[in-house]
């Protein structure tokens, strides 16, 4: 209440201190028009779905804001809230409800994680010109260079026939924010298949697309900001589940009788030191599968697409340094700010995040950072991520950007509607929907094949000879 | 045990809000209060025992003063920076009223050997902020108190006609108290809940340490004087208790109580390293009838750097350990006194110190803000019949702004403003 009236104080001040009383020193970098290039991380995709509260509070809206003093004139492609998840039935016309962002609607015993009930529809869908946030949920290297069709492109992309890139563009930007690559690599640790070509980008062909677009972009004479690709197992959708049988019960380990913990059943036998179990295998789990009879369990193994072993993570994280290492080079060649998501995720997987004496960490559910979908940001997470882009923006273009107030983040409040009590545990005995799991892999441009499992079970050779 | 319980009442008046760089109180005697504490040449009221004990040397009666210093902070304010708490956010402290007290006896023995007893409140804290419950930095300190004094036995010998040399025990005994609140993600609101709040209270400990002092009354119209006091650390036992806060939901509230220990007394050690300080004054007689000083002091806050807090209950009594990092530096003040004796009966007094905070910028937090600090002193001294002496000091804090972080903590950026008044009055007898 305190801290509204001085809010209030601080603006009938400002006014009558007129005009420009918001100028931003923003150094070489100019505002004037900014453009967003990306994927579902630079939409403000949060909690599996594409929906006002977060689009609101993106990353790019609040650099924006921050930049420029002014909360208009930075055109998003809004939905309304529940939002529009990533499933694919969520496309049609009619679709069946559930297609809102992901909640969670209880813990306990069996906590379960599952789409609001309804669906969003496009709220900014006239607006005769390119939005300035083109960042499209989904989309690789190639399609922010190619597609014009299918998905979320076509309610951001508009069935124009041109492409993100190409949008983006038209609104000759003055400073444009790149972030894409994340496709490439991140829905092969989702599914749990690392496959070049399928599920993983050549770095060959990454890098040509790459460069193709930052030469595009500094051709048509704007300033940038590039951002790196997180480590795939930063993320909670990686490391949540142990590897290990947890008794839902007790919340401890199972061990057999010389105290050995005893790990899951995976496509290649017990789970080895080094494999992950993706959050999307709770379903399977909660059906017995993974555990061996003795236990209670179907004695199946998991799935292909629920376990990332340790050969598939250190493949998939070799392609990811790869790419890392394209988008730092383009930076330093062209001598744009580059913002070091990877370590950002990092810094946090391995000391936290803090905030006023408030511990942020990678944990699902309790971390604060990571959303209910296990992958992408909380709206804290994406302001954090703002400043992140800001800081390396003030440093590379010598201006004053203010970081983003982390206030309303930290103590909300978010929609009630996110905030439905229910029963609680914090053990690892999540129950991740099959629909939460199949509007993630949508969302990060996962193929229907993949998804669908008509891809190869086993990952090729990498073909060395 | 009689003595025990009135020194503990006496202490616990002690407590104060920042007044003197750190939380040391160099206020421990009005007359040089008026003179803003630029005594250590002078050293001849029976202050001397905190300000120099080599002023002992030249006691030549019975004499014994009682005294405190009304220390009220009159603006403690703190304004909001980004990212967190972010601009147009603002809190205050509470405002507080303390009285530190100082009481100190002086007695010969024989024409050069001399003895003196002094109980001096040399450390004093209270941070504590308004409207705790919705604090933006409350996760960091709601309240943290400190108290110390020191029961101060001293002897002088006078070496020569015009210089002594004092040495001191110093017993100190000391309290501290810390209060936040603990924060958690809900995990259905994605964002910060209180679940409790957690308070430490450590009990009187005891540390020992030494003083000595020297002075030398050269002529009528210079002195000198050299005053230091050892550093003492302070081993502390004492409770924490975390008080459950309800998240409003219910399952929530019941699933945390099984995993955290609230409600009940969890034992904790902790470990204050005060520092070790050093005086020296010169004092010029202008005049007849008006005396000059001017000093340096030296405190040696380098020694408190890390204060760690260990939870010593074992598996299901405890939380984490914890530490507050400080990584203080030493410092120095400057200080300026002026003496003028109006008549037989009376003197006015005039000071000006110039106090460095030993804080370094991203150790400034809700806990414990300093700041460079200018005071500015005027006193009086009734000096026949009944002798008193009155000080009174206004202490302006430099605005401290911090937009530094220490990792552990993150963010808590902003600016300080603090003010106090300072009124020591000291009865003479």
């Amino acid at each position: 209440m305190q801290r509204l009236k001085i809010l209030t104080g601080a603006l009938s001040l400002a006014l009558l201190l007129a005009g420009s009383a918001f100028a931003v020193d923003t150094g070489s970098a100019n505002f004037t028009t900014y453009v967003a290039l990306g994927d579902s991380l630079t939409a403000g995709y949060s909690s599996s779905a594409l929906a006002h509260t977060y689009q609101v509070n993106s990353y790019p809206a609040l650099i924006y804001r921050q930049a420029t003093g002014k909360t208009t004139g930075f055109e998003q492609p809004l939905i309304s809230n529940p939002g529009i998840s990533g499933l694919a039935v969520c496309n049609g016309a009619n679709p069946p409800a559930p297609c809102g962002i992901l909640r969670l609607a209880a813990l306990g015993v069996s906590p379960t994680i599952v789409p609001t009930p309804g669906r969003g529809t496009p709220e900014n869908l006239t607006l005769p010109r390119p939005y300035n946030n083109m960042a499209i949920p989904g989309q690789t290297v190639h399609q922010l260079l190619t597609q014009t069709t299918g998905g979320f492109s076509d309610v951001i992309l508009r069935q124009t026939g041109f492409t993100q890139l190409q949008q983006g563009l038209s609104l000759k930007p003055t400073f444009v924010t790149l972030w894409i690559g994340n496709n490439d690599a991140l829905g092969a640790a989702v599914s749990g298949i690392a496959v070049e070509g399928v599920t993983l980008t050549p770095v060959e062909s990454f890098k040509a697309d790459y460069t193709t677009i930052v030469g595009a972009i500094t051709t048509a004479g704007a300033r940038m900001a590039m951002a790196t690709i997180p480590d795939v197992t930063s993320i909670p959708y990686v490391n949540t589940i142990s590897r290990f049988i947890v008794n839902p019960q007790t919340g401890q380990v199972v061990r057999d009788p010389s105290g050995n913990p005893i790990p899951f059943i995976g496509p290649n036998g017990p789970l080895q030191s080094g494999d992950f179990v993706l959050l999307g295998a709770t379903t399977e789990i909660s059906q017995g599968r993974g555990i061996p009879t003795a236990l209670g369990g179907s004695g199946l193994p998991l799935s292909d697409s629920s376990v990332l072993s340790a050969a598939e993570a250190a493949k998939i994280r070799d392609y990811v340094n790869s790419y890392n290492a394209i988008i730092t080079k383009a930076a330093s060649d062209s001598g744009s700010a580059l913002v070091d998501i990877n370590a950002l995720f990092k810094g946090i997987a391995t000391n936290g995040l803090h905030v006023g004496g408030i511990s942020y960490s990678s944990a699902f559910l309790t971390g604060g950072l990571f959303s209910y979908d296990g992958v992408h940001p909380t709206a804290f997470g994406y302001a954090y991520i703002a400043n992140t882009f800001i800081d390396a923006i003030n440093d590379t273009y010598g201006g004053d950007i203010p970081p983003v107030d982390l206030y309303p983040f930290v103590f909300g409040p978010l929609p009630k509607s996110l905030a439905k009590a229910a029963s609680g545990d914090e053990y690892l005995s999540f129950l991740f929907s099959p629909d939460a799991r199949l509007s993630l892999l949508k969302s990060l441009g996962v193929s229907q094949a993949v998804i669908d499992g008509k891809v190869p079970h086993k990952p090729r050779p990498r073909g060395r000879h | 045990m009689g003595r025990a319980l009135s020194i503990v009442a006496l202490a616990t008046l002690a407590a104060g809000p920042l007044h003197a760089a750190g939380f040391s109180i160099f206020e421990q005697g009005s007359k040089a209060t008026g003179m803003a504490g630029a005594f250590t040449a002078q050293a001849d009221d029976p202050s001397l025992l905190f300000y120099n004990a080599g002023g002992l040397a030249f006691v030549e009666k019975t004499d014994v003063s009682v005294g405190a210093t009304w220390i009220r902070s009159t603006k403690a304010d703190f304004e909001g920076a980004g990212p967190f708490p972010g601009p147009g956010y603002s809190a205050k402290q509470e405002t507080l009223s303390e009285f530190p007290p100082h009481l100190y006896w002086v007695q010969p023995v024989t024409s050069n050997l001399k003895f003196g007893l002094g109980i001096e409140t040399p450390f004093g804290l209270t941070t504590s902020w308004e409207n705790p419950n919705q604090f933006a930095g409350r996760f960091l300190s709601t309240k943290a108190s400190l108290q110390a004094f020191d029961l101060n036995p001293t002897l002088g010998w006078r070496v020569t006609p015009n210089f002594g040399i004092g040495v001191g025990a110093l017993v100190r005994y000391s309290k501290v108290e810390l209060n936040r609140h603990v924060p958690f993600i809900n995990p259905f609101t994605q964002t910060v809940a209180d679940i409790g709040a957690l308070k430490l209270d450590a009990d009187y400990a005891t540390g020992y340490g030494f003083n000595v002092g020297l002075l030398h009354r050269l002529n009528e119209s210079f002195s000198w004087g050299l005053s230091y006091r050892s550093k003492i650390t302070v081993d502390y036992d004492g409770d924490a208790r975390l008080t459950q806060i309800s998240t409003g939901n219910a399952t929530l509230d019941t699933l945390l109580s099984r995993q955290l220990p609230f409600n009940t007394k969890l034992p904790v050690k902790t470990s204050i390293d005060y520092p070790d300080q050093a005086s020296l004054g010169l004092a010029f007689g202008l005049t007849r009838n008006l005396l000059l000083e001017t000093d340096v002091n030296w405190m040696g806050w380098s020694s408190f750097k890390d204060v760690n807090i260990d939870f010593t209950g074992g598996a299901t009594n405890a939380l984490p350990d914890t530490t507050l990092e400080q990584d203080w530096e030493d410092v120095y003040s400057y200080r300026v006194g002026l003496n003028w004796t109006v008549s037989p009966a009376s003197q006015i007094r005039l000071g000006y110190v110039y106090d460095q905070t030993p804080q370094p910028e991203e150790g400034v937090s809700p806990l414990l803000p300093d700041a460079d600090r200018n005071g500015f002193c005027i006193g009086y001294g009734h000096t026949q019949g009944f002798r008193y002496d009155v000080g009174l000091m206004y202490l302006d804090f430099k605005k401290r702004t911090t937009n530094k972080a220490r990792p552990s903590e993150g963010p808590f950026f902003g600016t300080y403003k603090t003010q106090a008044v300072l009124l020591g009055l000291t009865a003479n007898f």
